[in-house]
Parts: structure tokens; C-alpha cells; sequence
């Protein structure tokens, strides 16, 4: 066989050999070219070398206490939503408060978005907003819409059942 | 997120891939599966993280915000790939971001105070003398020297070659690169590695 040590995509072949990852008969062929040639016998022990000095390096056990506080940043993750809008529920209740509300933040969005309208941003950072959008903006925004479309069907019921 | 993690990722293995069904049923609420997946993975996350970063507590963060991701992901996840392929492809996304941030700039430090991280549990003997321990500790504290002088992707390939025993095509998908690449990335480093640890034989 050619020397595999001459070109890296075969090189890779002793490295699966010194791994032995390969199947027994590539290790094999290998082994008998080994055998005979002195550069890649030399390639081979000193990969085993490092081998042996990797496998030396053990990692430390993993914290007793890593999973409860994975869970407690799950959790602060889920409800960080709900607890933003707490205060506002019991604006929904008194829908007529909440109306009020809603018409000026409409308004207030409104002005602003006319306000910023003459400032062209630029291409390169629209494109990293877009890309920083979290799928769970996504949920917690069709969530809020959910929520706005609840409350005008309530608003709409409450003035029906007035009329 | 998720959704440039998958992409360009080989989709034939997936559809076998234990791991990604579990992670389809944490996709239907099942909180029990993430809890296996947690399991299975919590360790080689951490240990990948900790051999990147070279900093424990640094490591243990990395690896809360990879499961919290993989989490969040869990309402857009497509089994279009191995599921570890997608896990391992986070962690190194956020290991290389770590150190690039320098958020380990006092590595070169800690290295050199091996007091500090390397406890007496990660002797593998039983009882070493205190020669044997010296000897040990410098071993080591080579070794480490010499993977953390690796370019950054160097170090993400040959850590999941030797200790994820992943192959080259995984590695490939993980770094977003190809088979060859990979192979022409482990050959290089394993060079490096070669003219600093092969003394050591």
C-alpha cells in the first residue's frame, strides 16, 4: 500500500488506527504497512503517546446540585412572562380601566413609530434583530395577542348584553 | 435558533436516533423525557465545556444555558439531524463565544496555580505517593497547556474525537464544515499535540 502518511486525507487513517476506530481489516493492512515503514511506525507511537497522555485527563464529576438549579432557571424562564403581566390582569377585570389603557398605548405606539419613521436603519443590524428573535418572543407575542383578543370579546359581549 | 442549528444538517440517521425521540416527546410537553435527556448528556456536556473552557464553574454555566436552549428549542425542534450533533453544536457555539468574550482571560493563571482546579480526585490511583502525584499533576498540567494552546476549532475537533468518540462527519455537522476539513483540522492538531506531549510516552 501507498504510505498513507503522504497525503491527509489517508493520514486520517492512522489516526483512526492509533484510535482504533477503524474495522479489524483496515487495521490490519495497516498494521502490516506499519511493519515496514519507519516513518509512520514513529507517526504511530507518538500518536499512541498522546493518546495515552489525553486519556490521562480526567474531568471533575459534574455538581450534585447542577440539575435543581437547571430546573430553577427553567422555571424563572417559564414565568417571567406571567409575572410581567400579574400587574395588568386585574386591569382586564375592570375592562373599561384597561380600555382606556389600551387606547393610549395605541396612541403612544403610534407617535412613536412616526417619530422614527424618517430614520432608515441600517441593513446590517436589521439583520441582527431579526436573527437575535427568540421562538419563545414569538409564543410570549401570540400569547399577548390571544390575550388582546380575549379581552375585546369581552368588551364586546359587555357592551351587547348593555344594548 | 434552533432553526440555523438544523439546517444543513443529514436528516437519514435522525429518523433512529433514540435521543431525538425523546426530544420529540418533550416537544409534547413530556417534562419526564428532557429529564432522561438531561441525564443521559448532563455529563459529557459539562466535561466537553470544562476541557474547552478549562474552568469548572465557567464549564457547569455554559452547560445550564446549552439544556435551558435545548429547552426553549423544544416547541420549534425537528429531529433533522442526531440529536447530540444539534447538543454538541450549541455547547461549542457557546464555548467558543465564551472564550472569544474573554471570559477566561485568567486561564493562562489558573493553569499555572494547578492548586486551584485540579482536585486530588482526578488522580487515578487509589493511594499515589506524593512523587507519583507531583509527576501526575506536571502530566496534566502539560497536557492542558497544550490543548488550550490549540486554535479554538482545533479544540472543539480533537475534544469530540478522543473523549465524545465522535466520528468525522459528526464532528464535520458540529463545526459546520466539512469531512475533510475536519480531517485536515484533527491532522494539524494532533501534530501540534505530537511535538508537545509525544515525549511523554
Amino acid at each position: 500500500m501507498n504510505c498513507p502518511l503522504h497525503d491527509r486525507e489517508t493520514a486520517a487513517q492512522l489516526l483512526g488506527y492509533c484510535a482504533r476506530k477503524l474495522d479489524t481489516e483496515s487495521q490490519a493492512i495497516l498494521e502490516r504497512h506499519i511493519a515496514v515503514c519507519p516513518e509512520c511506525l514513529k507517526f504511530a507511537e507518538s500518536q499512541r503517546a498522546v493518546w495515552e497522555a489525553l486519556e490521562a485527563w480526567e474531568a471533575e464529576p459534574v455538581s450534585a446540585d447542577f440539575d435543581r438549579r437547571l430546573y430553577r432557571r427553567i422555571e424563572e424562564d417559564g414565568t417571567w412572562w406571567d409575572r410581567l403581566v400579574r400587574p395588568l390582569r386585574p386591569l382586564v377585570r375592570h375592562w373599561n380601566v384597561a380600555a382606556s389603557a389600551a387606547g393610549v398605548f395605541v396612541l403612544l405606539a403610534a407617535g412613536l413609530l412616526l417619530n422614527q419613521r424618517p430614520a432608515v436603519p441600517e441593513a446590517a443590524k436589521d439583520t441582527a434583530q431579526v436573527e437575535q428573535v427568540q421562538p419563545e418572543q414569538v409564543e410570549h407575542a401570540l400569547d399577548a395577542m390571544d390575550m388582546l383578543a380575549d379581552f375585546n370579546r369581552q368588551v364586546k359581549a359587555s357592551a351587547d348584553a348593555k344594548m | 435558533m434552533p432553526e440555523r442549528v438544523s439546517k444543513g444538517m443529514g436528516g437519514a440517521t435522525a429518523a433512529l436516533d433514540l435521543d431525538a425521540e425523546l426530544m420529540l416527546r418533550v416537544k409534547e410537553g413530556d417534562g419526564a423525557s428532557f429529564g432522561v435527556l438531561l441525564d443521559k448528556h448532563r455529563s459529557s456536556v459539562v466535561h466537553f465545556l470544562y476541557r474547552m473552557v478549562q474552568n469548572h464553574a465557567v464549564a457547569e454555566e455554559l452547560a445550564q444555558e446549552v439544556f435551558l436552549r435545548v429547552y426553549r428549542s423544544r416547541s420549534t425542534y425537528e429531529p433533522t439531524a442526531k440529536f447530540t450533533t444539534w447538543l454538541f453544536r450549541i455547547a461549542t457555539h457557546l464555548a467558543l463565544n465564551s472564550l472569544r468574550d474573554g471570559k477566561n482571560e485568567r486561564l493562562q493563571e489558573r493553569l499555572d496555580d494547578d492548586s486551584n482546579d485540579m482536585p486530588v480526585r482526578q488522580v487515578r490511583d487509589v493511594r499515589p505517593s506524593v512523587e507519583q502525584s507531583m509527576v501526575y499533576q506536571a502530566r496534566l498540567h502539560e497536557v492542558r497547556q497544550a490543548i488550550s494552546a490549540l486554535p479554538e476549532k482545533q479544540r472543539a475537533a480533537v475534544l469530540m474525537h478522543k473523549y465524545e468518540e465522535m466520528e468525522y462527519s459528526q464532528i464535520a455537522r458540529v463545526l459546520n464544515c466539512s469531512e475533510s476539513a475536519v480531517k485536515s483540522l484533527l491532522f494539524r492538531a494532533y501534530e501540534t499535540l505530537r511535538a508537545r506531549l509525544a515525549h511523554m510516552a
